[in-house]
């Protein structure tokens, strides 16, 4: 195919930053529609923006995983999103074997329940709350904070973190000349390391000499050598992945489905009247926002055709998850939130060997969560006195959601 | 070459070479499932009956031993031939009481508010029951079968009590129950049926119950009641009865009799279109409203026409009763 068959794709020139993070949805349905894959330059790289794209592209052996700029600016190697071969195999074998279902079955409703019970217990009273800040968020930092074993820094510590790390992994934009185009937007996010470095850095000292139970602690010590542990350095990358996308997606997906449920609410009555229906809820909350929205990517192997475009060996390319679950050609309207559509897979845990290690974690906290919610306050409403915003373009879910109940 | 795939109620066709993920999905029966691949082990479940080939399953995600305790992952397993399946975290079923066709007597027949009668069935056999739970009659020469709670206790299980209210034109009452049944005849019974009935005993924490029965709705309820005070005499309990007038009204000197033994048990009429001296006016679900302010801990017991049973639930979560604890019987009308 030549350059002159390929759609005007001027328009991208004029996409700016700003507009996928407020709303990624319109740029991307034109792209699905006149360019499933395509350079886009505000983002210095191509993007793939259907289901059947981002799915060949995830699961084919000419593609490996890569970190974004801004995730690799933010997070440093060897993060286990951005990888391969040996150092994924170990740092996969690291993260793992506390993420099996066999495993989290062993302790996640002792572990998230409580929790739960604990945010509600502060508002459940009063009649209002802000659902976001004062439950989804907390639940979800609170939980993974345990469990890695950080039960000593506080919730709104651990929320502050990963809104840093966020707007920092996410600061994609390049000029045209391969450079950052902001590049103080990074400050906040290595203020936060830094920070999370005084913190942690204390702790590995203590669990290298003292192992205990928790998470991280199992990552320095599982599979070596007597007397040996792994590199903190080796080990930091990858706790930052955790520290931002592990601590705040399972909050964005409750208060994402919370949004989809208030919008039907003879389906939010439903799922409060069978909570065995939460699981599905959810399953389609992360498919109509998906939390991790754009925030992965893969390089190729070697010289490789994809959606009738060329790209030489090397190119990375971005996956569009949010955008592939909106695609016209898998789901009907997939713009609405419907817990009764054809209950079709996803593609919002990713796919691949890179897909996500904690879907079974992170869907049973959401479910947990919500099960408590209901249960405490099944009269719950939304209060439309105020809007529900949503932002982000790596990361997608309700900057905030105002609800109501009788009391 | 397809084999029947039954899970949870529903049955769907899967190829011989088709995930049974893929079948259930694309019939439009959900289960839990997220990555699709054999990693992450969302949509593990039991195979109840029959075979199936684990293909491509991790030994990571499902292990040996969960292989031999007959688990499988939906998203990679094929039928080997018809199989039944069960979602991990749905226990196996209860052991129901199991269902009986039976013949009882008609030993009395009597009526006791307007258009309203009690019907008591001796039984050959005894009949093991919940109480709360129903049996259905077949209407002589119809053929048409129709359901009544039983008002029993599980030891009143000789004699089955129901309330019948009459249906104009209606097959069973209008043509049989309130005309020409009489003592001694003889009618088939199937029974006993439904979910309407307290936990086990060991299961029943003997917390406060709210019960809403409209019309003969009371009927399950005055099963319920005398088994939750019997089992906990001291539990605080409310029952309302909800009915259009005072001749709608019966076994209030029962009921008054049981509050007397039950100083934490209070029975509540309430008269929906005919005020009378002494009762409360208006819906019995708003009674409620206005009576409880919390109810929450509390377990709540419906059973009506389909439109106190819906406005009942709306006021127990108003009240912020957890909804798992909310049971419901609702009268479908039949056919007249």
């Amino acid at each position: 195919m030549t350059t002159t068959e390929r759609p005007d794709l001027s328009w991208l020139d004029e996409v700016t930053m700003a507009d996928l993070e407020r709303n990624p949805y319109a740029t991307y349905e034109r792209l699905r529609a006149e360019a499933p894959l395509a350079y886009v330059p505000v983002l210095g790289s191509y993007v793939a923006s259907t289901e059947e794209v981002c799915r060949e592209i995830a699961t084919s052996p000419d593609f490996e995983a890569v970190i974004t700029p801004a995730g690799g600016r933010t997070f440093g190697h060897p993060a286990v999103i951005g990888v391969n071969g040996d150092v994924h195999a170990d740092l996969r074998t690291m993260i793992e074997p506390a993420l099996q279902p066999a495993e989290v079955d062993r302790w996640v409703d002792d572990l998230v329940r409580p929790i739960a019970r604990r945010y509600l217990e502060q508002f459940e009273s009063d009649g209002q709350a802000e659902l976001v800040a004062q439950f989804c968020e907390p639940v979800s930092v609170r939980s993974l904070g345990d469990l890695l074993g950080l039960h000593d820094v506080e919730s709104d510590k651990l929320r502050e973190w990963f809104a840093k790390l966020n707007r920092s992994f996410t600061n994609a934009a390049m000029t045209s000349g391969g450079e950052f185009a902001n590049p103080e937007g990074f400050v906040e996010g290595d203020e936060a390391k830094a920070e999370i470095r005084s913190i942690v850095d204390p702790l590995i000292d203590k669990w290298i000499e003292h192992p205990d139970d928790s998470a991280i602690s199992h990552w320095l010590h599982d599979g070596m050598p007597p007397g040996q542990t792994r590199e903190r350095e080796y080990i930091y990358p990858t706790i930052y992945v955790y520290l931002l996308g592990a601590m705040q997606e399972p909050g964005h997906g409750m208060a994402s489905t919370l949004v989809g449920l208030f919008g039907r609410p003879e389906q939010l009555e439903e799922v409060v009247d069978d909570p065995t229906l939460i699981p599905r809820a959810v399953a389609e909350g992360v498919r109509w926002t998906s939390p991790i929205w754009s925030a992965t990517a893969r390089i190729s192997t070697k010289p490789v055709t994809v959606a009738g475009v060329d790209l030489p060996e090397g190119t990375p390319v971005m996956m569009s998850y949010g955008s592939a679950n909106h695609d016209t050609g898998r789901y009907e309207a997939p713009t609405t939130y419907d817990l009764h559509r054809p209950p079709l897979p996803h593609l919002a845990f990713g796919a691949g060997n890179h897909a996500c290690a904690g879907i079974y974690f992170a869907n049973h906290t959401m479910r947990i969560a919500l099960e408590e919610l209901f249960e405490a306050i099944p009269n719950l409403e939304r209060d439309t006195r105020a809007g529900v915003e949503f932002w982000g373009w790596g990361f997608r879910g309700p900057t905030s959601l105002h609800v109501t109940w009788e009391v | 070459m397809t084999f029947a795939v039954t899970v949870g109620g529903n049955s769907v066709e899967c190829g011989e070479d088709q995930a049974l993920l893929d079948a259930c999905l694309r019939a439009g029966v959900w289960m839990p499932n997220s990555c699709n691949q054999g990693t992450c082990g969302t949509c593990k479940l039991h195979v109840v009956a029959g075979e199936v080939d684990h293909g491509s399953s991790p030994v990571e995600t499902l292990s040996d031993e969960e292989r031999c305790a007959g688990m499988a992952l939906a998203c990679q397993a094929r039928p080997r031939g018809d199989v039944e399946l069960r979602p991990q975290g749905t226990s196996a079923a209860r052991t129901a009481n199991p269902l009986r066709d039976m013949v009882g007597t008609v030993r009395e027949v009597s009526d006791i508010a307007r258009d309203t009668r009690r019907i008591l069935l001796g039984l050959n056999e005894p009949l093991t029951f919940d109480a709360g739970q129903y049996v259905e009659l077949v209407v002589p020469g119809s053929g048409e079968r129709r359901q009544y709670s039983l008002a029993n206790t599980a030891d009143e299980d000789k004699v089955l009590e129901l309330h019948v209210k009459l249906v104009p034109d209606g097959v069973a009452t209008h043509g049989w129950l309130f005309d020409g049944l009489a003592e001694g005849d003889e009618v088939d019974i199937s029974g006993p049926l439904g979910d309407f009935h307290l936990p086990p005993e060991s299961e029943d924490d003997g917390g406060p119950m709210v019960l809403i029965g409209g019309g003969t709705g009371l009927a399950p309820l005055i099963g319920i009641v005398r088994t939750a005070l019997r089992r906990h005499p001291a539990r605080e309990v409310v029952l309302y009865h909800g009915v259009r007038g005072e001749e709608e009204l019966y076994d209030g000197d029962r009921l008054t009799e049981l509050a007397e033994q039950h100083p934490n048990f209070r029975f509540v009429p309430v008269l929906s279109h005919e005020p009378a001296d002494g009762y409360r006016e208006g819906f019995p679900t708003d009674a409620f409203v206005e009576d409880v302010s919390t109810a929450r801990g509390w377990t709540g017991w419906l059973c009506g026409p389909p439109a106190m049973v819906e406005a009942g639930v709306k006021a127990f979560k108003r009240r912020r009763m957890a909804p798992r604890n909310i049971h419901r019987e609702k009268f479908t009308p039949a056919d007249a």
